[in-house]
């Protein structure tokens, strides 16, 4: 009985990974169309989203935004690519916050919002899923 | 007691202060505010003896605490943040926590200047955040700060800190230089000085060591005054968390050598640690926990800890725990054994608590 258990956990687990792999590719990460990068690392993203860098490459200030619990981008973005559960990603910014380290990136919006702020904002950088993107704002290669 | 920033103030002026502040709050851009907030609720009792002066066999709730954190970005460099809260083990008066500025030297360099938390002790400068760990109380073995305990950390210092990081890889490097005077409960700790290594390999595996030293200024007319006053000691603590997926293992290690000797001997030398493990399983989170706690002297204690944290939403958890204490059968100075105040009749000594974590 416990080999069923774990054996259908292991798979549900290998199931879960590869479908937030498969949906982190919905979902792309923009920035303002002057920005003169075309493409940023996947660890230089997971730094700016996790308050440990706080200027693009090349040294420009960026801005990143965020999106509220329960988006369908924020479930793809965190989970394939900056890969933390809700609640490792509270209890890691509960700990920044509570010693004045820092603080989480700003609540913006949905997909549309997020997208006309990035369109506003030079600093700006926020993710939302693809279908939702256009000639507004531009799209980061991930690599 | 704090040197300053100690009001007499409840607990509502707290909670008032929150709800005036606005609720569009926003970070990241100069001059935004943000504002956070953490609230423990929790009932301990045991089963005999007076618990570390706060847990009796009547029991009590003075492990329920709340907080309020502020902090804005005044111009691309300079940031400043500052913290208040209330605790039962303080008759809930409002109380300064830390309040810094922070000066963004370059992206890997940064300096603070003011009360500042504490930063020895893997879990020390979010201690009163109980959201953030497994426990209701840390193991006291090795965070306890009464006048007798452990006293390997403490609350906060005012001075000054150093922030260096770098990365090899996949793994954050940090140096932390600190400096300082800290206030103690009957006296200070002047002419701190200290430095903690750390290491993070993507928040899976986090590394810590430190060394710091400091000179003992002893207020009180007991015996401490004559064991500890200008005394210089100087702490070591080891400390690594290891949070994979499901399994979570934590451990500290830590030495202080105050310095007095009595005939040969340093009877107020200890040494402190624990080990913790636990396993997710979904929402819950069983948990077990050996910590000791020894003094040259005689005197110190041995506890075992089991408890579960449930997760109830992505910001507030329900934990429960049972633990044994086994105090040495040497009494303090001061009196009572291992962190009693008194001395208990039995030799192991059952501490239930419950309590609700929140964070907002």
């Amino acid at each position: 009985m416990k080999t069923i258990v774990y054996r259908r956990l292991a798979i549900l687990t290998v199931l879960w990974m590869v479908s937030m792999a498969a949906y982190a590719d919905d979902v792309v990460v923009i920035v303002h169309p002057s920005n003169a990068l075309t493409e940023i690392s996947v660890d230089d993203v997971k730094k700016i989203y996790l308050g440990k860098k706080k200027f693009f490459p090349g040294g420009a200030k960026v801005i990143p935004g965020d999106q509220p619990k329960g988006t369908q981008s924020r479930k793809f973005f965190y989970g394939g690519i900056i890969g933390k559960s809700e609640a490792k990603l509270k209890s890691y910014w509960s700990r920044l916050i509570f010693t004045g380290k820092g603080t989480p990136p700003k609540i913006i919006g949905f997909d549309r919002i997020v997208k006309e702020w990035v369109a506003s904002q030079p600093q700006a950088m926020g993710y939302i899923m693809r279908s939702a993107a256009d000639d507004t704002v531009k799209i980061l290669d991930l690599k | 007691m704090s040197r300053f920033g100690k009001y007499n103030i409840g607990p509502i002026c707290l909670v008032a202060a929150s709800m005036a502040l606005p609720l569009t709050t926003v970070a990241g851009e100069i001059g935004d505010i943000q504002w956070h907030g953490y609230l423990t609720s929790a009932f301990m009792i045991s089963s005999d003896g007076n618990y570390s002066g706060d847990v009796s066999d009547a029991g009590g709730a003075k492990d329920t605490r709340m907080g309020l954190n502020i902090s804005t970005q005044v111009d691309e460099s300079l940031s400043f943040a500052a913290q208040l809260k209330a605790k039962g083990t303080e008759d809930f008066k409002m109380e300064l926590d830390w309040a810094f500025a922070s000066y963004d030297v370059s992206e890997n360099v940064s300096l603070r200047f003011g009360k500042i938390k504490y930063p020895v002790g893997m879990y020390n400068e979010y201690i009163d955040v109980g959201y953030t760990y497994p426990w209701i109380r840390p193991p006291e073995g090795f965070y306890n700060q009464d006048a007798v305990g452990p006293n390997l950390t403490r609350v906060s210092y005012q001075g000054f800190g150093a922030d260096f990081k770098t990365y090899s890889g996949d793994a954050e490097l940090g140096f932390n230089l600190f400096g300082g005077v800290v206030d103690v409960p009957d006296g200070h700790v002047n002419q701190l000085i200290g430095a903690k290594f750390s290491a993070n390999l993507e928040d899976e595996i986090r590394f810590e060591l430190s060394a710091n030293t400091g000179v003992m200024e002893v207020d009180d007319s007991f015996g401490r005054q004559m064991m500890m006053n200008g005394e210089r000691h100087t702490t070591y603590t080891a400390g690594v968390i290891v949070d994979f997926t499901n399994f979570i293992l934590s451990s500290e290690f830590g030495q202080a050598i105050m310095g007095r000797k009595v005939m040969g001997n340093r009877p107020m030398d200890m040494t402190s640690g624990y080990v913790m493990m636990g396993y997710r399983m979904g929402e819950y989170m069983p948990h077990i926990t050996w910590e000791q706690w020894d003094v040259d002297g005689g005197w110190g204690q041995e506890v075992i800890g089991v408890g579960v944290r449930k997760e109830l939403t992505t910001n507030s958890a329900l934990k429960f725990e049972v633990r044994q204490v086994t105090p040495e059968t040497t009494p303090k100075p001061a009196g009572g054994l291992g962190l009693f105040t008194d001395v208990p009749t039995e030799k192991d000594v059952t501490i239930v608590g419950v309590a609700i974590e929140m964070v907002f």
